[in-house]
């Protein structure tokens, strides 16, 4: 499929660059006209990912617009680019998060104005290669591209600590994607592409030992994108000093690389590794999903309270991406979305008493709601999202995963659901302490509530967390046979549910034992 | 040698002696004009790598050996030929902008160096032990004369005795080595000795092959042989740092890759392990001692040591990928190398150039394309894509792989995690902190230029490194 002569993959990959290029095109000085035209820009980016909904098979497996061309022919690396509906999920909510991302920094930017868009762009350029690249050189690529704008975003416009924090950021993920490479290069002398596709067809599996090591290669190099603890130390600081946009992206969008990257490359390929090493990866994940709720309660500032968050979330994510079974696994993946859509908005919100009071201690506020209503409002239908209350988005994921989860081993469904338990306990206290009581503080007399640039901001991200909340159907269409298709690699003897997991006949395997040897 | 073997095999040397009439021309070009006649003679040198270069292209190839078997007319050589003229030609330009500011006007400099690059191009082509050691010194001592050429500078005085006793030390152990591959055989040229030696591990095979090479490591600046570079690169002028850090190293590769394919042929056992030691050993010390340099020049000397210990693990894992992935790298180096000193003409400081980290503070609001390009520059040393820097390394690691040492490519990419650090302070300091001190930028366009052209090509052969992939690929000797 193509749109005015170019693929359109390419095209929806490479439209950030060629907006990049006539940013830089505009005379610096002029910061609306760089504003204005990166906001269109990450607008028709996000317009061109709706596009793909337009001609995609939501009944199919396999990868859609594949796009085939030789890249480094001495290596047989390729340009080869696909999606299916996980990627094309994931690409939408990269761009949408993208533009809102793009929207909300209007304001709060003031120097450097031009970088900042040209780096956001880059950025976004990274991020959506790294979804739709099926070529594992190419993935990587991506990969490591996205790092270098998320660099400076954190360098230039971040918080006290941003040198820091940026350069850790960088160190520990390349830190891990290095490893990765020396995997990534093992495979190929295993299978002699680097074509996923081709790999995944030639139906042969390396011999365990192996798998085992290239398993833990890609391990470390996803592990610490996740994060998942106790990889995941570099991700407070990176969330707190990065500008309100840099932390939407790294929550929304860069932490969903890592579970993205178990499940379209280390299950797959390395079947009987990720079946060894589920006893690791579960408790890993119940340890983040718990240490990361309990860590949060701790907090005294509103931003790494939800940065910790997420290693919760993202532990949930794990442990159902582990569980093989379809059903967690579906709910992994919606859950990827939802936490992207709860968590970037939680950024946001801060982001907003942020830009008013240049603070974000818990202890400075209290009382907003009698003088924000409109934003009280938004914050609380995000905080609930992201507890997982019932019609909201995060509700259906979670309990996807427990629900597959308990088919599996209900004691860790019973450990990780003590974190919604405690994850409920620090947004509520989180909530109370910042809206509710009096208005005390005489900084917060004078606040002014959204204004509609900002509530415009929000409005797409509620939307979808009511509609995936109250009718998921489309986003589990969408995500349904690819995850199926993978678990059969990893998990032949899991039987797929066919229906919505709240019908009876659900979520209950016929064997009582998915073949597992891990209870 | 008779007359007629003489003059067909000088048809194939036209480039070199055109490069060493060039040389004569800047010579007597700068003896003569009165004005400026150093400036002049850099012209006439300039002009005389790009002839050098266009005649290298169409300059008749595959004819074999030539001089009675003592040059080989192959790819391969043309591959080195061609980077050695980059260099020069990256070398002469910088130059100019650099002996202007500095005030001294060492016209010597602009026929030094194309004699010493067609040194090296007769080295690379070279498959006699005669021919090769008298292309080396042909090399080397223009090589000590322009790292001490700048007179007032006791920095420089001390590099050019410090290169000079060094270098000839380590001629020195490699003609020991060559006199014992002699007595052994009897012969000069590679193809015979190696079918004398037909892997035979003999006491003294070992030790003539460990001293030539060890003499090779010594040039080319590989730990443990490394104490000299660092202190040479840090005295000597600047844009001749540019030539001698790239060049003269790349020359010995080539010799090393050559003495490997056609000399030491069948004793492949004997030096894998060497020269994984060695390559394991260089990457991490010259990583490691760059972390804690304040001095930019000093830090790209350790940086330059370290790239030096990437493509040892291209020799260490001998075989047809590592070949083509150290070819692809040499280029690349010298690209990176030649900008990596060229940065440190931008900034001016009292009369001179700031060489310390500190002084690139705030260059991006200064000149937003030198820190564009610089960016490239120290993303492509680092080896993050899409640069060529990530490709040479990728092709490298990929060459250890495929040899299944492991450990050595997993120490190869562990090593571009500790270069970030340092390569990142500078990045740091261009981007991220401003300037208290006003130290403002050389107002020459040159540096910057060069610099943009440098990064440009760094990205291009990134994004699309069978540009050069396919003609290092057809250039790797021995298949």
């Amino acid at each position: 499929m193509t749109i005015l002569g170019i693929p359109i993959l390419t095209g929806v990959v490479f439209l950030p660059l060629a907006g990049l290029l006539l940013l830089l095109a505009i005379p610096g000085r002029r910061t609306g006209a760089v504003k204005a035209a990166a906001n269109i820009v990450t607008g028709l980016e996000f317009l061109a990912t709706l596009s793909l909904l337009l001609r995609f098979n939501p009944g199919s497996a396999d990868m859609q617009f594949v796009e085939r061309a030789d890249w480094i022919r001495a290596f047989h690396v390729q340009y080869l680019l696909g999606i299916d509906g996980i990627s094309l999920l994931l690409v939408l909510l990269t761009s949408l998060l993208t533009f809102l991302a793009t929207l909300s920094s209007w304001k709060a930017i003031a120097e450097r104005v031009k970088e900042y868009y040209a780096f956001m762009l880059l950025l976004e350029v990274g991020m959506i290669g790294v979804f739709v690249s099926l070529d594992l050189v190419l993935f990587y690529v991506f990969w490591e591209v996205m790092l270098v704008p998320m660099y400076f975003l954190i360098g230039i416009w971040g918080g006290e600590r941003k040198l820091y924090a940026a350069i850790k950021f960088f160190l520990y993920t390349l830190f891990g994607s290095v490893v990765m490479l020396v995997g990534i290069l093992v495979l190929y002398f295993q299978y002699h592409t680097f074509d996923l596709l081709a790999m995944l067809e030639s139906g042969s599996v390396l011999p365990l030992a192996l798998q085992s090591w290239v398993f833990l290669a890609f391990f470390l190099g996803f592990a610490i994108k996740v994060p998942m603890f106790p990889f995941h130390t570099w991700l407070p600081d990176a969330h707190v000093e990065a500008p309100t946009a840099g932390s939407v992206l790294l929550a929304g969008v860069l932490l969903k690389m890592g579970t993205y990257g178990f499940i379209r490359f280390s299950l797959p390929l390395f079947p009987d590794a990720s079946r060894k090493f589920v006893p690791l990866l579960v408790v890993l994940a119940l340890v983040s999903i718990i240490y990361g709720a309990l860590v949060s309660l701790m907090q005294k500032d509103m931003k790494k309270l939800i940065a910790y968050s997420s290693v919760s979330h993202m532990g949930f994510v794990m442990l159902g991406l582990f569980t093989f079974s379809p059903l967690a696994v579906k709910g992994a993946v919606l859950q990827m979305i939802n936490h992207g859509i709860s968590t970037g908005a939680l950024f946001l919100i801060v982001g907003i008493v942020y830009e008013r009071r240049h603070t974000r201690l818990i202890s400075e506020f209290g009382g907003l709601s009698s003088r924000l209503p409109l934003y009280a409002a938004v914050f609380l239908i995000m905080a609930l999202s992201s507890i997982g209350l019932p019609g909201l988005n995060g509700f259906i994921g979670e309990f996807m995963i427990l629900m597959g989860t308990w088919n599996v081993n209900w004691v860790w469904a019973a450990v990780a659901a003590t974190g919604i338990i405690l994850g409920a306990a620090y947004m509520l206290w989180l909530y109370q302490r910042v809206m509710f009581g009096r208005l005390e503080n005489p900084a917060n007399q004078t606040l002014k509530d959204l204004t509609v640039r900002e509530f415009a901001t929000f409005l797409p991200l509620i939307l979808l967390a009511f509609w995936i909340g109250v009718f998921p159907k489309p986003f589990i269409g969408l995500i349904d046979k690819p995850v199926e298709k993978i678990v059969r690699i990893v998990n032949p003897a899991a039987v797929p549910e066919r229906a919505f997991p709240f019908s009876p006949a659900a979520g209950r395997p016929s064997s009582p034992t998915p073949a597992l040897e891990v209870r | 040698m008779d007359q007629a073997t003489l003059v067909s095999g000088l048809r194939y040397l036209v480039p070199e002696v055109f490069l060493l009439a060039a040389a004569a021309a800047a010579m007597l070009t700068h003896l003569f004009f009165r004005k400026r006649g150093h400036r002049w003679a850099g012209l006439v040198s300039l002009a005389g790598f790009l002839a050098a270069a266009a005649l290298l292209v169409f300059a008749p190839r595959g004819a074999g050996d030539i001089f009675s078997g003592s040059l080989a007319v192959d790819r391969f050589a043309l591959f080195f030929k061609l980077s050695f003229l980059v260099s020069g030609i990256l070398t002469v330009l910088l130059s100019f902008r650099f002996f202007d500011v500095e005030g001294s006007e060492p016209g010597e400099v602009y026929y030094l160096i194309p004699l010493a690059v067609v040194g090296m191009m007769v080295a690379v082509a070279s498959v006699d032990l005669v021919s090769t050691y008298v292309s080396f010194e042909l090399f080397a001592i223009p090589s000590y004369i322009l790292a001490g050429i700048f007179k007032k500078d006791r920095r420089s005085g001390e590099a050019g005795i410090k290169y000079f006793f060094l270098g000839t030390l380590s001629s020195g152990i490699m003609v020991l080595g060559m006199a014992l591959v002699f007595g052994l055989t009897g012969e000069t040229q590679y193809a015979s000795i190696s079918g004398l030696l037909g892997g035979a591990s003999g006491r003294l095979v070992l030790a003539g092959m460990i001293l030539f090479f060890a003499g090779l490591f010594f040039k080319a600046a590989l730990v443990p042989f490394h104490m000299w570079a660092p202190d040479v690169y840090e005295g000597a002028p600047t844009p001749l740092v540019v030539f001698l850090s790239t060049a003269p190293k790349m020359a010995v590769f080539a010799v090393l890759v050559r003495s490997m394919v056609a000399l030491f042929a069948q004793n492949e056992v004997h030096w894998t392990q060497i020269f994984q030691f060695i390559a394991i050993l260089t990457m991490f010390w010259g990583n490691i001692a760059a972390l804690i340099q304040k001095n930019v020049k000093r830090l790209m000397a350790y940086s330059s040591i370290a790239h030096a210990g990437y493509i040892a693990i291209g020799l260490a894992a001998w075989g047809e990928t590592a070949r083509m992935a150290i070819l692809f790298y040499v280029p690349v180096y010298v690209l990176m190398n030649a900008a990596a000193f060229g940065m440190i003409l931008l900034i001016r400081k009292g009369g001179t150039f700031g060489e310390s980290v500190d002084d690139f503070r705030g260059l991006a609001a200064k000149s937003p394309l030198a820190a564009a390009s610089l960016l490239v520059l120290l993303l492509s040393l680092t080896g993050i894509p899409p640069t060529a820097g990530f490709m040479g390394k990728y092709f490298l690691f990929a060459a250890a792989v495929e040899k299944k040492m492991l450990l050595l490519a997993t120490a190869g990419a562990l090593n571009s995690v500790i270069s970030l650090f340092y390569y990142f302070r500078i990045g740091k300091a261009i981007l991220f902190e401003t300037d208290p001190d006003g130290t403002p930028l050389d107002r020459s366009l040159n540096p910057q230029l060069i610099l943009a052209a440098v990064a440009l090509a760094l990205l291009v052969l990134g994004a699309f490194p069978s540009l050069l992939g396919e003609f290092a690929a057809s250039s790797i000797l021995g298949t």
